[in-house]
């Protein structure tokens, strides 16, 4: 188990939904895996695409967006249309051979704590399989500067 | 607007393989507006790019500036503060920014990072066709606002050819034929008429066949 | 202390107890900007539930949610808290009371004492502290997080009072501290005295004080607690052994027929006694063995038969239906053995258990029974206040109201509903308007950060053994010290208590810190209370970065420590990058529109319309049938034997007539937009369904719940086979009929707990009962037979339980598996039962038969309002309220509430509460004249826009619009804050305040740092 492959993965959560349920999760005290990080977002269809490329670029092995079921977004389609960017980002990291599988959308409602919990494991799980992200393990990191 | 691309990115790898360092400049207009080559896009190539590069045990360098407007060289001039010490740039502009960076920077290779596509209109969020092919002489006004230039397959003048069923083009079933829109555009504007008046052979000159173009204003151009 | 009395002051009313209800109903005053005085006879408020574990049906721990409470009501402008106070006298009549207060010594300036614990430490004796199992558990202040914050001296038990002044560091024992007499007007008073436990000492048969390892289901939930005796490890009393088997055992002092029993059913304990034995699972692991033995599982609340089928099913706790004949110890082992028998064996059963909890239910204390006889309010025969179905919360004294336990032995959820209930009938005694808000006043300037670099002060909490006790809470301190930008870091304990926050405050001003992260819960419940701590502290409230600690750490991996506590470090340091990069920002304020929506006209909503209407307040009535009533038209008589028909009656024609409503009957809803404060609603309105559109600042949603009527048991194809609500009708139009009827047989649970509709109608037990015994009035000679599951005549509803008994109505159970059978036989019907205790098929030819059915949720109606709404329903349908505990009338889209059976089947009695609850509420908004609609909104950068119109199709609200400059305009008033734009936009012009695209870098970043 020393050498076992420990996952860092991201996961972009809407605060009305997914947020809730992993608030949710833990007043249930589900246990999970550590290694799903969450980062709050007022809905999914905040998450730009250049948020989750980032996440990727600076070493994030998986990276997950969670927002709420289809027709209960508070934003009314924010879910649909982050499921959309998601499908668009899978494509772009096929094409440079990161792995679009990294990448999920993934919907849930506020009281889903146990759901929550579930895809924490089970994505944690598949990323395990997937192996480290190929771009982490190699030597030198980027170095970029934006001007405008 | 002209409406772009992006390259795959196996292409887009092929220019920028040897380098370390690349400037990657986008622009602010048209191909902002089609989401091709705007801030936004210029911020996701550059990500994939250093990632590609990563991958394949590489460091890829990028330097990220979206300009106003690549086709002005005004414009391109504010590259000369961030263009030494890059091997090459790569533009996210239309041809016309690409060319404009090559005219001014003559020792750096310039690279495009999209393919430019057509003049066109945006149907909804998300989706653009082409509405004009620039043909230097417009008979919009006498085909009831539709080109049949740039929407015929064919570029027939004067009516539609056999292939036209149910009002779309034989092409495809999801491009619609030209000269059936015209008619029922002549039809609710009352113009059934004009639609019988023969349009003679077109002098080409005034489009691509003519040479390359060009416009020049004797009142602005001093 | 002598005339403070001044003329305004019958603005002012006062709330006597503060525990949870007393704190609610303070709160929905003062928010509504009302002052209140708020006396509680201990030294300091919280009452009841402070005390407990966890509460259900959430599990969650109630610290965590009540102090935000306790902690605003310490804070709030408009209460003024008296500790150790109780009422004396009260002349004066409803609008203008005068009230004669007394006040026993603290011998502490409770603004000087810092809650150190300097005097603890030195004389433990002198320092007041009595909680259940008192062994001086780790803080002596009665919860950690007490309002208000500060020790209370016993002087008497005190030999060197020299000294103890000595050791207070502060300088805040004052040795001669005196009682205090006062006098005050209001103009209404709330009575929220709660009630206390039954001592089961009493008892010889099962133990309780002869045993140790008996113990009640109140001194088992302090050592479940991280603040009791034990710091939440479960152990027996008798040796410290952590026990393996534990036995439950319901009603005691209950349902009983004579003294010490009370013949009532305290409606909590079947609820809490599940809750206690699924936490001990969940905590102390799979190995523990729980068994409770019960006579009727009483899980009628809103989805509690859920949470009773997941104790059965999922934690595999062991349900006897049986009273224990005793409970024996066994002297060598301190074990303990139940004597009991059950229907499946004629003899007696012995069980041997580590350790017995007896749950005990709630009894009104004669200081209470006192006072009220001092305040010449009635009480029924079981000492509680006597209120009408009608008005629940008023007493038979004018301008005297009850909440919570005093009225009935309840929930939390119910006593949060009458307390909200009890601050709207407050208010209508008082004359005065409410005073304009001065909050902001009390706020110093704000410091001006920009330009600056960023001065970091890291707070972790460590939430008692929440999060101390997973992770080493001073090793997250140390290591967030060497995080950049960070200037101090440090652990306070419970962050949200009021010292806590006090702390802050001054740790802010003395590191002149310019940014803020708190280590600790999630923001969802605290962020408020924690920008307004860094306000206060003259820094704009939105430098501050709340790190989830608790709820998406050590909650989730208590199994982890170590991997939990790396993960804490990781969330302190994304937040500190993050925080670094957060800029002031103001909030934007909209005027409140003071008209309200009120969709659905029955009983609820005809309540809510008119108590909203009576303040002032212009309301739309809406409702889609053609005529005003709902389903309580059908009712007759309450249990009570009340009238509601007549009641019904004045009812339409007072909302008919009343000048601030407009009824809209055959009406549709068919579009919606806007926010809190400020809706526009589209609806049709037959008959010729013209469209129009409201505008209003808040919604109710009273659209009830349908009778349900499944095609079982012959219904609707026999003539003999009716619905309980049928026979309302039958009783009252047809007393003839009834009196022809020799057997008359009844069917609980027809349509309710079930695969198909799993919960519980809770409406049927008590309409059976209130049926049975209307048939014996018409017809003595009636044979009576209702079969059932479990009777769930909860509160004094058993009382009439009893009656039915002992009139002769016979009540037999029916097992799920093995439901009755009914065949149609000329004009009779025969039913086909198995009976339990001789074990075989019995048959009844009957006249009638009646079918509970309850209710079901109203499913298109919800559906489409969920859909243009965008609101949560639960998965039967009913709407999802914001919190089922706390916040029980308000849903999930601020300026949104919900009342009567749109939230669940309920009373009359119930949902005349909760309408008047929701006036409590929607005045809260509605007080305000304007909203503050925070900072969250989309900003555009004119000089990057391309104009490319992305943002204006994308927005789902269709804000933004480019401009006669040419560039992209969002008008912050209406920008909803989804940042949907902000993602879209090509150009990256448009930023989300609060969400700006570098502070959600700066989160990946923090996060990834430690990959490379």
């Amino acid at each position: 188990m020393a050498n076992r492959f420990e996952p860092v993965i991201a996961a972009f959560c809407c605060h009305y939904c997914s947020y809730t349920a992993a608030d949710m999760a833990g007043s249930m005290r589900l246990s999970y895996p550590p290694n799903v990080h969450i980062i709050r977002v007022p809905c999914s269809g905040k998450v730009d695409a250049i948020h989750i490329m980032k996440a990727f670029e600076k070493g994030a092995d998986g990276v997950y967006v969670a927002g709420c079921l289809e027709g209960d977004c508070h934003f009314k389609n924010g879910n649909v249309r982050a499921g959309r960017r998601v499908e668009y980002v899978k494509k772009l990291l096929d094409e440079i051979g990161i792995g679009g599988e990294r990448l999920e959308m993934i919907t849930m409602s506020a009281g889903m704590g146990e759901l929550f919990a579930r895809t924490a494991s089970d994505f944690t799980e598949k990323i395990r399989k997937e192996g480290p992200n190929p771009v982490k393990s190699l030597p030198g990191a980027a170095v970029r500067s934006a001007a405008g | 607007m002209i409406t772009a691309e992006r390259k795959p990115m196996e292409e887009i790898m092929g220019y920028v393989e040897p380098c370390q360092r690349i400037l990657l400049v986008g622009c602010n207009e048209c191909v902002t507006v089609c989401a091709a080559g705007g801030r936004k896009e210029v911020g996701l190539l550059s990500s994939a790019l250093q990632m590609a590069f990563m991958k394949s045990g590489k460091v890829l360098q990028v330097k990220e500036l979206t300009l106003e407007r690549q086709c002005d060289p005004e414009y391109v001039e504010e590259l000369v503060r961030e263009i030494d010490g890059v091997d090459a740039v790569l533009s996210m502009a239309c041809g016309c920014g690409v060319q404009e960076i090559a005219r001014r920077f003559r020792d750096k290779p310039v690279f495009p990072a999209v393919n430019t596509s057509f003049m066109g209109a945006s149907e909804r969020q998300g989706v653009w066709a082409e509405r004009c092919q620039g043909c230097g002489n417009c008979v919009l006004g006498l085909t009831g606002g539709i080109c049949p230039i740039a929407r015929c397959s064919k570029r027939l003048l004067n009516g539609p050819c056999g292939g036209s069923t149910g009002g779309k083009c034989e092409i495809s079933p999801d491009v619609d034929c030209a000269w059936h829109l015209i008619w029922e555009r002549m039809k609710a504007l009352g113009m059934e008429k004009s639609y019988e008046q023969v349009m003679p052979a077109r002098d080409w000159r005034t489009s691509r066949d003519g040479g390359p173009r060009k416009i020049v204003r004797e009142d602005l151009a001093l | 202390m002598g005339n403070r009395i001044s003329s305004s002051l019958s603005n002012r009313v006062l709330v006597v107890g503060g525990g949870m209800g007393g704190i609610k109903t303070a709160l929905d005053l003062a928010e509504a900007g009302r002052d209140v005085v708020l006396v509680d006879k201990a030294y300091s408020i919280g009452g009841f539930m402070t005390q407990l574990d966890r509460t259900f049906p959430t599990n969650n721990c109630d610290l965590c949610t009540i102090s935000p409470f306790l902690s605003e009501s310490g804070r709030n402008l408009h209460i003024e808290l008296l500790t150790m106070t109780q009422v004396t006298e009260v002349k004066g009549e409803a609008g203008n009371f005068t009230v004669s207060l007394h006040t026993r010594p603290s011998f502490i300036d409770v603004s000087r004492c810092t809650a150190c614990g300097a005097c603890l430490k030195a004389f433990p004796e002198c320092v007041r502290f009595t909680p259940g199992l008192d062994h001086r558990a780790p803080t002596c202040m009665r919860y950690p997080q007490a309002t208000p914050n500060a020790y209370s001296i016993d002087i008497k038990k005190c030999s060197d009072i020299e000294a103890l002044v000595k050791v207070c560091p502060a300088g805040a024992i004052i040795p001669d501290d005196v009682d205090r007499n006062r006098s005050l007007a209001v103009g209404a008073i709330v009575l929220s005295t709660g009630a206390e436990l039954f001592n089961p000492d009493v008892l010889t048969d099962f133990g309780s004080g002869m045993y140790s390892n008996v113990i009640t289901g109140y001194d088992y939930e302090r050592i479940l607690s991280a603040s009791g005796p034990t710091g939440g490890i479960l152990v027996r009393p008798s040796d410290g052994k952590a026990p393996k088997t534990i036995a439950w055992i319901q009603c005691v002092g209950s349902r009983g027929a004579r003294p010490p029993y009370v013949s009532y059913c305290s409606s909590v304990c079947c609820m809490y006694a599940i809750k206690e034995a699924v936490v001990t699972k969940e905590r102390f692991g799979d190995g523990i063995e729980a068994t409770l033995f019960y006579m009727d599982m009483r899980t009628s609340g809103k989805d509690y038969e859920l949470y009773y089928q997941r104790a059965k099913d999922e934690y595999g706790i062991h349900f006897v239906r049986s009273r224990p004949h005793t409970v024996e110890e066994i002297p060598e082992t301190g074990d303990l053995s139940i004597t009991y028998a059950t229907t499946q064996s004629s003899s007696l059963e012995r069980e041997v258990f580590d350790m017995v909890v007896l749950s005990t239910g709630f009894r009104v204390s004669p200081d209470v029974v006192a006072l009220a006889g001092e305040l010449g309010i009635e009480l029924n025969r079981h000492n509680y206040a006597k209120t009408s179905s009608f008005d629940p919360v008023a007493t038979s004294r004018p301008g005297i109201y009850v909440c919570g336990l005093f009225e009935a032995p309840k929930d939390i959820p119910e006593t949060m509903v009458q307390a909200s209930a009890a601050a709207h009938r407050a208010s209508t005694n008082l004359t005065v308007s409410p005073k304009k808000e001065k909050d902001s006043e009390a706020f110093p300037p704000e410091k001006d950060v920009r330009g600056l670099d960023p001065r970091i002060g890291i707070f972790v909490c460590d939430c008692g053994n929440n999060i101390g006790g997973v992770i080493d809470v001073d090793e997250v301190v140390k290591y967030a010290r060497g995080l950049p930008g960070v200037v101090s870091s440090e652990r306070i304990g419970y962050g949200c208590g009021r010292d806590a926050l006090s702390r802050i405050v001054s740790e802010i001003k003395a590191h002149d810190l310019n940014r803020v992260v708190i280590g600790g819960c999630s923001p969802r419940s605290h962020e408020t209370l924690f920008q307004d701590t860094v306000r206060r502290a003259g820094l704009n409230k939105y430098l501050l970065e709340i790190a989830n600690i608790r709820d998406q750490d050590t909650w989730v991996h208590a199994d982890r420590p170590g991997d939990a506590l790396d993960k804490a470090k990781d969330l302190i340091r994304m937040a500190a990058c993050s925080v670094a990069l957060t800029h002031p920002l103001k909030g934007h304020t909209v005027p409140v529109n003071k008209s309200v929506l009120v969709v659905g006209g029955g009983v609820t909503g005809m309540n809510a319309a008119l108590g909203l209407a009576d303040q002032g307040l212009k309301v739309f009535l809406v409702e889609k049938s053609n005529a005003l009533g709902g389903v309580s038209t059908q009712l007759r008589r309450t249990l009570e034997g009340e009238d509601v028909r007549a009641y019904m009656e004045t009812l339409i024609q007072e909302t008919l007539h009343h000048d601030n409503i407009q009824v809209m009957t055959n009406a549709m809803i068919v579009d919606h937009s806007g926010m809190s404060g400020l809706f526009k609603t589209g609806l049709q309105v037959g008959p010729r369904w013209q469209y129009r559109q409201i505008e209003h600042g808040v919604a109710i949603l009273a659209t009830g719940a349908v009778p349900n009527r499944p095609k079982q048991y012959l219904l609707d194809e026999h003539e003999a086979v009716m619905t309980q609500l049928d026979l309302e009708g039958v009783i009252e139009d047809a007393p003839e009929r009834v009196r022809g009827w020799r057997r008359v047989v009844m069917i609980q649970c027809v349509g309710s707990r079930t695969k198909e509709n799993p919960n519980c109608s809770r409406i049927c037990c008590q309409a059976a009962v209130k049926n049975a015994l209307r048939i014996l009035e018409l017809n003595p000679e009636a044979l009576i037979t209702v079969l059932y599951r479990d009777m769930r005549t909860y509160g004094f509803q058993e009382d009439a339980f009893r009656e039915a008994r002992s009139r002769g109505v016979i009540f037999e159970r029916y097992d799920v598996d093995d439901t009755p059978d009914v065949r149609g036989q000329g004009d009779e019907v025969t039913v086909l039962f198995k009976e339990l205790i001789l074990q075989r098929e019995l048959e009844l030819t009957a006249d009638c038969l009646v079918l509970s059915t309850g209710l079901i949720a109203d499913d298109e109606v919800t559906e489409e309002l969920s859909m243009i709404f965008r609101l949560p329903r639960t998965t039967d349908g009913y709407f999802l309220e914001d919190h089922v505990k706390l916040r029980p009338v308000d849903l999930p889209v601020p300026g949104f509430f919900v009342a009567g059976t749109a939230h669940s089947p309920k009373t009359i009695r119930e949902s005349v509460a909760q309408a008047h609850a929701v006036v409590a509420r929607a005045m809260t908004v509605l007080a305000k004249d304007t909203m503050d609609l925070g900072a969250a909104v989309a900003r555009v950068d004119a000089d990057r826009c391309a104009a490319c119109l992305i943002c204006v199709r994308a927005c789902p609200f269709g804000v933004p619009f480019i401009n006669a400059e040419g560039y992209s305009e969002i008008d912050p008033a209406k920008c909803h804050g989804c940042g949907v734009c902000a993602a879209e936009c090509p150009a990256k012009a448009i930023q989300l305040m609060e969400y700006e695209d570098d502070q959600i870098m700066a989160k990946l970043y923090g996060l990834l740092e430690r990959v490379k």
